[in-house]
């Protein structure tokens, strides 16, 4: 007998609180814009991994604006610095190829660079 | 009419058809201010290439990153008026959990630790809890024009838009404190906002102050911006205002303060935002620091809004040249101008003081005497006697620049 009731209530008290919510909304949403920044393909083998392991945590324009002429040590530090400090999922294995992925890309080894 | 508003007109028919692949701010920041549809920007320095992306609450805004979100103010808002809009105003995130849903009916704010009572309070709680206080202050990011220092330094490469005036509506910290109750033997205070990591490694967002600042009077926990509630993406529903100091400390989402009895030992103030610990926390460009510390207090700062980098003036005419200037919140004496690369300097009219913390508006009338290049310079002096290197100070983290900024225009 009382189950019909029930969301008839809910609808009831919902709009109760809309009217007890003074001027100040008590819920506030938004959705955040697409992500448009994608790491380059290359056949180099740190491409995948990157790709699979640097975007757990952050969109690839954190690498892509990054200044042209970064260093190798910069970005095998920074890898290590994803993988020990910042607790990323970096297999140890990983850690040179991404760099040479990083540096040669976004870095002091890119082709155009050279 | 204005000479900055004929320049942005001229320009934005001319960005019109070429909005992509120009190298400077001028013509890049009149294409954002001058044109509708354009897409991008270029800041003025090696890979320099930014999307401009309308958030929610924002207008479009130079997007450094997306995950999380890091938006940077065009320049050219900062010749709209000394307080930056909300919707205009700069966003820096660090980690990219980040809240987008907040429910005030569930929001609590807690403070715990050393204290005599602990709390969890409401907004509307918190709102009670003393007479509201407005202040105008700056908050601008530790690396604000990074993307600027020679040699390039790594992180995020800012031009100078990470950075923003606002008047600030909350209660002070310190009412807040006196309720809970410091315990004797407490040291410093820690804020964490509801921004998390998606990895359970990795370390929060968390920043201290020191007990005697934390109770200063004078750092705020804000709910209003402008009049108005925080933007989302600018910490609503209450962040910490930390006037005079960088962004660092002014955390977002704040919802969980703790008293200690130690001083704060989490990644963001033990290992980050370190600065070396020499004079004006300079060294040698590449070089290493032997012994580091917390980056503090803005250094002191000034801009021409008025006139972007390649702008044309009419030789012979004069024309009104105005900027900002700002600094830690010893307060703007004095502003100096230069219309001829450093030789001479006048001292420009300051505008309305809104405070020691905001931006000071500065004006100047200026007659480019002979046709050809220009190069203006605007150098601020605050009340303690301290004033901008006219060469740039390096440190390895790309932190606080404050060197004179020259722009260079054509008479014509």
């Amino acid at each position: 007998m009382k189950r019909p009731l029930l969301p008839a209530l809910a609808i009831t008290l919902g709009v109760a609180a809309l009217l007890a919510a003074d001027a100040q909304p008590r819920v506030v949403s938004i959705t955040l814009p697409t992500e448009t920044a994608r790491l380059a393909d290359s056949p180099l083998p740190g491409a995948a991994l990157a790709t699979a392991l640097c975007s757990t945590c952050h969109s690839s324009d954190y690498v892509l604006t990054q200044p042209p002429a970064s260093s190798r040590a910069y970005w095998k530090n920074t890898v290590i610095k994803m993988q020990k400090t910042f607790g990323a999922p970096i297999p140890d294995t990983a850690i040179d190829p991404l760099t040479d992925y990083l540096v040669k890309l976004y870095g002091a080894e890119r082709a155009a660079a050279k | 009419m204005h000479p900055r508003r004929r320049f942005l007109r001229a320009s934005g028919l001319l960005a019109a058809g070429a909005a992509l692949g120009q190298s400077s701010l001028a013509r890049a920041a009149d294409a954002v201010a001058g044109t509708t549809g354009a897409k991008g920007i270029t800041l003025p320095f090696a890979n320099g290439e930014r999307e401009l992306v309308a958030y929610p609450q924002k207008r479009p805004l130079i997007r450094l990153t997306a995950r999380p979100p890091q938006l940077e103010t065009p320049f050219s808002v900062f010749n709209d008026g000394v307080l930056t809009p909300n919707d205009a105003f700069f966003v820096r995130y660090h980690l990219s959990d980040i809240p987008t849903s907040i429910d005030l009916s569930t929001f609590r704010l807690r403070v715990r630790g050393k204290v005599a009572n602990e709390l969890s309070l409401s907004l509307d709680e918190l709102k009670r809890l003393a007479t509201p206080v407005d202040l105008v202050a700056v908050n601008q990011c530790s690396g604000n024009s990074r993307g600027f220092f020679t040699p390039r330094v790594n992180g995020g490469q800012l031009g100078h838009g990470a950075m923003g005036c606002a008047r600030w509506t909350g209660v002070p910290l310190r009412a807040l404190l006196e309720k809970a109750g410091v315990a004797a033997g407490a040291r410093q205070v820690a804020f964490d906002g509801l921004d998390r990591a998606p990895l359970p490694g990795t370390p929060d967002f968390v920043k201290a102050l020191d007990l005697d600042h934390a109770l200063d009077g004078e750092v705020m926990l804000a709910w209003g911006m402008n009049g108005a509630d925080l933007p989302v993406l600018n910490g609503y529903p209450l962040r910490l205002v930390v006037p005079g100091y960088f962004g660092t400390y002014w955390i977002k989402h704040v919802h969980d303060i703790e008293v200690l009895d130690r001083d704060f030992s989490g990644f963001w103030q033990a290992t980050a935002y370190r600065m070396p610990d020499t004079p004006h926390h300079a060294i040698a460009p590449g070089t290493a620091p032997k012994k580091t510390v917390p980056i503090a207090r803005f250094t002191i700062r000034s801009f021409i809004t008025s006139h972007a980098e390649g702008a044309t003036l009419p030789a012979g005419r004069e024309a009104r040249v105005r900027g900002i200037a700002f600094d830690s919140g010893h307060g703007i004496r004095e502003v100096a101008f230069s219309g001829d690369g450093g030789r001479t300097w006048r001292a420009a009219t300051l505008g309305a003081d809104q405070g020691r913390y905001g931006f000071r508006e500065w004006t100047i009338p200026f007659t480019p005497a002979a046709r050809g290049p220009h190069t203006l310079m605007a150098r601020a002096l605050n009340r303690l006697g301290e004033s901008q290197p006219l060469e740039p100070l390096w440190n390895p983290a790309g932190y606080a620049r404050n060197v004179v900024e020259p722009v260079r225009i054509e008479a014509v």
